[in-house]
């Protein structure tokens, strides 16, 4: 090989890598001209919804495709942060109807007679914002740290996840005097920000999400593109191998868990401004799952794949929603596609326009060879 | 002078088999050891103890003095021990550049990690390395397309890019040419001195071009031990290799 | 002392039950390492299959048994050939293509047979009580914990008396080593898959009339189930008996003791920690990884 060949490969590296944050640059800006060329506060407000779903489906890919971590319990993350967003807007409703002073509503109903300690420093916008972020960061890492410093893999760590959203779901219902119980927290205040209030039907909500959209899909492809996430990848393949190398593997799992989980409570908070209310449901398993399928067809090892695949999803979930019967018939034409995308399409739809990217780019350049097959699919488990 | 690396009385065994049981070895900086042996004989086993991929039961491994036999994995290679496993285990959804840049790992924590970009820049060495051991032409495809030979020879590229202080190879030249088991003992002569290595190889042939000292392990201990004339011409060495015809036929 | 013993029926009948419904479990995951997240729907399909059976072709409940064996089984049997087979190397899209098999079952039967409760009849023969040490139990109970029992015999059987057993064994141990020895790893598989799906659908049909029918049934049952095949060890279906009885009697007491919400919380943190750190379940002796 000579140095001009070694080269010509460098710069395909190069361009590839350029070619993947100019991609990535265009989806942003794009999401960005919405509001401009629609100018109704309603669809605004549907928009930023299905935005905030393509967050959290884009967190999971994180974990899910780059590291091998499948989250079963993604929901409990993006819950969480969520709740913290509801529990400071409560606090600035003002409960004339209830007499009761600072106390929020359904509390004044359960006969709390004082402000509970964990509600207290959510008296601070800045302090649950914080949470938000971190809240589901640590409960990722102390989850992360409880299996990984086992060695505990594949199957094992859906299962964990799941079962852990599952008894974080049934707490929430069940401590209903301080979370809500069933109802979860409504009747919520307007999220007040740097002097500005963000109606969530209003193209300040809509640019809100936006903004923090684009920057945790590029946090996220930071992520990737580092040679911790190169580590990331080489630990889904064979993380047995990567020990050897020096690597503390249940370090970088953690990492890998801890970040997606505060990009999925990020989402969540914006979820609470743009819904204006909090859920169990956020933390349920429906919603977990539905991400999960999100990712999958979208894309599980590429962030704008995953994210674009939930927010076209939930459009078209959106779009049929109106009536029960198509709800019904849609949940079960989603049950079909997401197992022949898992039988047929591992790399989901990302995966197949990069296998149509690279056949062009064969056929173009060299139409005497014979096109090199498409890396193995699958998720690198091993067990 | 102290040993580079050191075992003393390491024993360990499966359900009651004692795979080795009391082996002492001491290995010198910048030795290159041959470790031989009949099948069984606990070869694999210890290298395994070495690295930590199995924990002995007794006895103490160390290295430049240092305790191993209680670190984890991946302490052990940061402590300076790198390993190449009898099947070839590379990252086949990776592609052969990013094998290496795995491999180059000076810095190892989450955080010096993250703030490193995932490539490093041209002129590394990550091209030589790559065109030495052949692989320069399929940088960019991934490991699972490679070729058995070309997996080998991916996976001794990780150990040079690694480059440990300690390494251990099993089996280097199984399923290899002759021509690649010359290469492979050509590399081995080129890094002793500068690192200690030790191999498990079954190719008498390439045991006598690279040994300096053998070391003949047997049942799970130390056999003998000593030149390659010295080893040919042991009693009990020819016993234990198919009774009387000695290793020369092995 | 006869508050204890009406305590200990009641854990064995509970027991009985979750055995039925974690054998299948047990048997598809010990033997092919697949979670089947179906596995909840499948006992429901059997549910279902019972009613359906009732209702339009007016058969009772234990008639209809052979039948819903057969049906289910033969419907476990077309989705291992149709979907599974394709995953055996990629067990992670195992759990998300069983789960999504589970959604897809829920919403067909709910389109198709409504999503009201359903209700089955009690075999007549089956209604009267029975007295065990002075402790009244309901025959019904009395006859599911003799189906149980038979049905774990004869699994046993399956697993360690036949032609075919020895051959799952072979498969589970090295299916490529198998393979060579001429075994048919694929059809050893799809079999294994349907008699597991057949018991569930079993576990459906008699659970049908103590519980009303309905699409979501199998989920709590397939949780508790799962508890069971984690706690007595994939490989062991003595295990599984131990596990299931165990848990029946802690259903039993837990119930007396706290909420329905916090023993149901504690189940699952007890399945996380055992997971963790005795992946291989409890009464399993340690194997060499």
């Amino acid at each position: 090989m000579t140095k001009r060949e070694t080269s010509r490969h460098i710069s395909r590296h190069l361009r590839e890598g350029r070619l993947q944050i100019a991609a990535y640059a265009a989806i942003c800006l794009a999401v960005f001209l919405v509001p401009v060329l629609v100018d109704n506060d309603f669809l605004l407000n549907r928009y930023a919804r299905y935005l905030v779903l393509g967050m959290v489906a884009m967190s999971l890919a994180l974990a899910w495709g780059y590291a091998g971590i499948l989250n079963l319990g993604h929901a409990l993350s993006f819950g969480i942060g969520s709740y913290c967003m509801a529990m400071t807007l409560k606090l600035r409703t003002v409960p004339t109807h209830t007499g009761s002073d600072g106390l929020p509503d359904f509390m004044v109903w359960n006969n709390v007679e004082t402000l509970p300690w964990l509600w207290v420093p959510f008296h601070s916008t800045t302090f649950a914002i914080a949470a938000g972020l971190l809240a589901p960061a640590l409960v990722a890492a102390v989850l992360g740290w409880f299996m990984f410093r086992g060695r505990v893999t594949g199957v094992f760590v859906a299962i964990i996840t799941l079962a852990s959203l599952v008894v974080a779901n049934l707490l929430v219902i069940d401590m209903q005097a301080y979370t809500g119980g069933f109802n979860g927290i409504t009747d919520l205040a307007q999220l007040s920000l740097f002097g500005i209030t963000f109606d969530a039907y209003s193209k300040s909500t809509y640019y809100l999400v936006a903004t923090c959209l684009t920057l945790s899909l590029f946090a996220c492809l930071a992520v990737t593109r580092s040679k911790a996430g190169l580590i990331l990848q080489a630990i889904r393949d064979d993380e047995r191998r990567v020990r050897f190398f020096g690597y503390d593997v249940a370090s970088y799992k953690v990492m890998a868990m801890a970040v997606s989980a505060a990009v999925a409570g990020l989402a969540g908070m914006l979820y609470t401004v743009v819904m204006e209310f909090a859920s169990p449901t956020f933390l349920g398993v429906p919603l977990s799952l539905s991400i999960v399928i999100w990712c999958a067809v979208g894309g599980r090892q590429s962030l704008a794949g995953a994210m674009l695949g939930a927010i076209v999803i939930a459009a078209m979930q959106g779009a049929l929603s109106e009536s029960e019967a198509f709800l019904e018939t849609w949940t079960l034409v989603m049950g079909v596609v997401f197992v022949a995308v898992v039988l047929f399409l591992p790399q989901g739809l990302a995966g197949l326009v990069e296998i149509v990217r690279a056949r062009l780019a064969a056929a173009r350049a060299r139409p005497a060879e014979p096109i090199a097959p498409v890396a193995a699919p699958g998720t690198g488990e091993r067990s | 002078m102290t040993p580079h690396l050191a075992l003393t009385d390491v024993s360990v065994s499966f359900n009651g088999f004692k795979a080795v049981d009391g082996l002492r070895l001491s290995v010198g900086k910048g030795e290159l050891r041959c470790l031989i042996g009949p099948n069984g004989a606990g070869k694999t086993t210890a290298l395994d103890l070495i690295c930590g991929k199995t924990k002995a039961d007794s006895g103490s491994i160390t290295l430049d003095g240092r305790e191993l036999s209680r670190l984890e994995e991946h302490e052990i290679a940061r402590a300076g021990v790198g390993r190449k496993f009898q099947v070839p285990s590379v990252f086949r959804q990776l592609t052969v550049r990013d094998n290496l840049e795995v491999a180059m790992c000076r810095e190892t924590g989450v955080l010096a990690t993250l703030l490193r970009r995932a490539r490093t820049p041209a002129g590394d060495g990550l091209e030589a390395l790559a065109e030495f051991v052949g692989l320069a032409d399929v940088l960019d495809d991934p490991a699972a397309n490679l070729s058995h030979g070309q997996t080998q020879w991916l996976e001794i590229a990780l150990l040079l890019a690694q480059d440990s202080e300690l390494i251990l190879l099993d089996e280097p030249t199984a399923g290899m040419t002759h021509q690649e088991t010359a290469k492979t003992a050509d590399i081995c002569q080129r890094l002793k001195g500068k690192h200690t290595i030790v191999v498990v190889e079954h190719d008498m042939g390439f045991v006598r071009e690279i040994g300096d000292v053998i070391s003949v392990m047997h049942q799970g201990a130390l056999l003998a031990e000593g030149g390659v004339a010295e080893i040919s011409a042991d009693a009990r060495v020819r016993e234990v290799y198919l009774g009387t015809m000695g290793i020369a036929g092995a | 002392m006869e508050f204890f013993l009406q305590q200990v029926m009641t854990g064995l009948s509970i027991g009985s039950i979750l055995l039925l419904v974690a054998l299948g479990l047990a048997l598809i995951y010990g033997s092919m390492g697949v979670i089947n997240m179906a596995h909840g729907e499948f006992l429901m399909l059997g549910a279902y299959s019972t009613w359906a059976l009732n209702t339009f072709f007016g058969l009772g409940l234990l008639s209809s048994l052979v039948f819903v064996f057969l049906l289910v089984g033969a419907f476990g049997w077309a989705v291992e050939r149709g979907v599974i087979r394709f995953l055996y190397r990629r067990p992670l899209d195992t759990i998300l293509a069983t789960w999504g098999i589970g959604i897809i079952l829920q919403q067909v039967v709910r389109l198709s047979a409504g999503g009201e409760l359903r209700y089955v009849e009690m075999p007549e023969v089956l209604t009267a009580t029975v007295s065990i040490l002075g402790v009244t139990v309901p025959g019904y109970r009395v006859f599911v914990f003799v189906v149980v029992a038979a049905l774990f015999a004869l699994t046993w059987a399956l697993m360690f008396k036949t032609d075919f057993g020895r051959r799952l064994r072979a498969v589970v141990q090295d299916r490529d080593t198998a393979t060579c020895f001429g075994v048919d790893a694929d059809r050893v598989y799809s079999l294994t898959f349907a008699y597991g799906a057949g018991l569930a659908g079993l576990a459906g049909a008699l659970v049908a009339p103590l519980k009303s029918v309905s699409p979501e049934m199998g989920t709590a049952y397939v949780v508790d189930a799962f508890f069971v095949v984690v706690l007595g060890g994939v490989q062991s279906l003595f295990g599984t008996v131990v596990s299931a009885g165990l848990l029946g009697q802690l259903t039993g007491s837990l119930a007396w003791v706290t909420n329905d919400t916090v023993a149901k919380a504690l189940v699952l943190v007890a399945i996380v920690v055992i997971i963790r750190f005795r992946p291989q379940g409890l009464f399993v002796a340690k194997v060499r990884s």
